[in-house]
């Protein structure tokens, strides 16, 4: 990796929190938003409209995954059943207390980073295949305990009904828009956040432990405390994904957690591309089209993803954000061009990309950084 | 009290021997190619189907069932070695192979079980036992079914203990287990190896879903639940220790059996999970299984 190469001193990394992001970048950015924030307004389909919501939400939750995943490298695989607790977290709140809703965003969020950090402990131990199996126990465990659960705090298998939304005093064609756009709006912070995140030390110090533990710890980074602050940040967005979907779909069940729904999702973030910031968008983006498209044909539908899936991991190993992370750049050193050629940095440090698709390539594995 | 320590007994010894075929296949990959297959949970899917096939569709010997399971898996991994991992052998020293080939063998698993799916429906299928009738001891009821599943089980794990220390190929794959430069540089044809090792572990499989056809149905998603149970009993015992993996197999099938008599079905699964998470927190590398290289 290129990243120590920088890290000379403090100042060297507060520079800014995008480097790699020209004001052309940025235009083109606010260009994609805008386009995005304008959809409801054409859009007079409810049913897409609401499936554009769900997409939405499913991105939270996979940017979420991403910084775990994709940045911090740790086999997170118990993500669904943090998200299920802020959206249950949230749900049993609002039923039991008055708490507004949009309080219970984040007190979902809260509850979803608690479980996280608490998920975080007996991890620190383990590495690689095994942190995946103790995280997925966790998640089937939770999933049978809220499946099983006969206090009806939870609602068992048939789940919490009739929890209240956040818009709940607009007719139902402008709540879809009211929560596109709140979600929409999420969805845009959580993702200059985490990039920042990414690119500040916190960032450096994860994708450090990432790619080689051993050279992390030898420089003093400590991955044990990493892990955890990782883990609670994720938790954090994932947990406000739950409580978003418990507050749009009005309900939660059990039904959000398990292989399956795990499975599209892992699909989703290895298509678009694990570790980069805008992977996550693509790929949710595209699996729900191929989704959507097959509605009726389950079988199909899985058929291609699979497929897909595997031809992504084998000829694109850094995802399609790496393509297009490509094109983007170049794009960018000519927007650059016109203002001031020297400001661009060379293409082939990690930080000069935008989403850290260089990094990410590495770690992906193009054979020459870590051959022993 | 006497009945149910029958059939704690009795229920380990066949759930034990079931997961110890399916997860030895795992076992042995992992050892040689340091990969954690997913697709061996739909070999078992494929394997029930051909059980199907043979017994229900044509009316064949359930001989000809075992064989044609055997043989048609053992291409089927060999082909998913040759798809999804084989391309991938030259990042094997990068840090993320083993997520790189879990995720890819994974999507051969979601293809194999969505085509099914699509071509076969997903109707449950019976699949006659291979042997019918059974054995009443102490009102516990065992199936003959169950009994021979236990038996081919054994032989089967004895037939591959046999397999890699007697002969040339065997030996080989575990020479590749153990150091695979220095195997190369002794003349093992490393790139034969794998897709044998691969297509081997499978067939094994494949055999274990001719007689979970048997017991429960032949679906698109019989190969699930094999698939957890067995990513269970490979973590327990040690990833790429065989023996671990045995004595693994019958340790959750003996706290398997025992939740089921003792609390009932519905928590078996979770009650395992459990045990799981704590013998990870208390013993992160499992049962026999080493930090970091001596395998198999």
């Amino acid at each position: 990796m290129t990243d120590h190469a920088p890290v000379t001193g403090r100042q060297a990394l507060a520079r800014s929190a995008f480097p790699s992001m020209t004001s052309g970048r940025w235009g083109l950015t606010a260009f994609a938003v805008a386009i995005a924030a304008a959809i409801p307004l054409v859009m007079t389909n409810q049913y897409y409209l609401s499936v554009m919501v769900t997409t939405l939400i499913l991105l939270v939750l996979n940017i979420s995954w991403n910084f775990v995943l994709g940045v911090a490298g740790v086999w997170n695989f118990g993500q669904l059943a943090i998200y299920a607790m802020g959206g249950y977290g949230a749900g049993i709140m609002m039923l039991r207390t008055s708490l507004s809703p949009w309080l219970a965003l984040l007190a979902g969020g809260v509850v979803a980073a608690i479980a996280a950090m608490l998920l975080a402990f007996p991890t620190l131990r383990l590495y690689g295949i095994y942190t995946s199996l103790l995280t997925f126990a966790f998640a089937e465990v939770i999933q049978y305990m809220i499946l099983n659960d006969g206090s009806g705090i939870t609602g068992g298998s048939f789940g919490l009904p009739s929890v209240p939304g956040l818009f709940d005093t607009l007719s139902i064609d402008d709540q879809n828009r009211a929560y596109y756009w709140t979600i929409l709006a999420i969805v845009v912070t959580v993702t200059l956040v985490l990039a920042a995140v990414k690119q500040s030390e916190l960032g450096i110090a994860l994708r450090s432990i990432r790619d080689a533990p051993a050279y992390a710890a030898a420089r003093g980074v400590n991955p044990l405390r990493l892990r955890v602050i990782a883990f609670a940040i994720s938790g954090f967005i994932a947990g406000v994904a739950g409580a978003l979907y418990v507050c749009a779909e009005g309900s939660i069940s059990p039904s959000v957690m398990g292989l399956t729904p795990m499975s599209v999702y892992v699909t989703m973030l290895v298509i678009g591309g694990l570790g980069t910031s805008t992977g996550p968008i693509i790929g949710t983006i595209l699996v729900q089209i191929v989704a959507t498209v097959l509605v009726t044909r389950p079988g199909a539908e899985f058929t291609i993803l699979g497929l897909f899936l595997l031809v992504v991991v084998i000829f694109v190993p850094d995802g399609l954000a790496g393509v297009v992370g490509r094109y983007w750049r170049r794009i960018g050193v000519w927007a650059a061009e016109g203002e001031n050629p020297a400001a661009d940095e060379p293409p082939d440090t990690g930080e000069a990309v935008p989403d850290g698709t260089a990094a990410a390539s590495q770690a992906e594995g193009s054979p020459d950084p870590h051959v022993a | 009290m006497v009945t149910n320590f029958v059939a704690i007994v009795v229920n380990t010894i066949i759930l034990g021997s079931i997961y110890g075929l399916v997860a030895i296949g795992m076992t042995l990959i992992y050892g040689t190619l340091r990969i954690l297959d997913m697709s061996q949970g739909s070999m078992v899917m494929v394997g029930s189907f051909i059980g199907w096939g043979v017994l229900v569709v044509a009316g064949w010997s359930p001989v000809l069932a075992i064989l044609a399971a055997f043989a048609a898996t053992f291409m089927l991994g060999v082909l998913t070695q040759l798809v999804s991992v084989q391309p991938l052998m030259k990042r094997r020293n990068a840090i993320d192979f083993e997520m790189v080939t879990f995720i890819t063998t994974f999507a051969v698993a979601m293809v194999l079980t969505n085509v099914a799916l699509e071509v076969l429906g997903p109707f449950q299928r019976n699949v006659t036992p291979v042997i019918s009738g059974g054995v009443t001891i102490h009102t516990v009821n065992l199936p003959y079914q169950s009994l021979a599943m236990a038996i081919v089980s054994i032989a089967l794990m004895a037939g591959l203990g046999l397999f890699l220390s007697r002969t040339r190929w065997g030996m080989a794959i575990r020479a590749v287990a153990q150091n695979l430069d220095a195997a190369r540089l002794m003349g093992v044809p490393v790139g034969k190896l794998y897709p044998l090792t691969m297509g081997l572990a499978s067939a094994l499989a494949g055999v274990a879903g001719v007689f979970l056809g048997g017991l429960y149905f032949a679906y698109p998603g019989a190969g699930d639940l094999p698939l957890l149970e067995a990513l269970i009993v490979v973590i327990f015992g040690g990833l790429g220790s065989l023996p671990g993996t045995i004595y693994a197999a019958y340790a959750i099938g003996l706290i398997q059996a025992t939740a089921e008599q003792i609390v009932g079905e519905t928590w078996s699964l979770p009650i395992l999970y459990g045990v799981i998470l704590i013998v990870l927190i208390v013993r992160p590398y499992g049962l026999l299984g080493k930090p970091s290289e001596a395998r198999l």
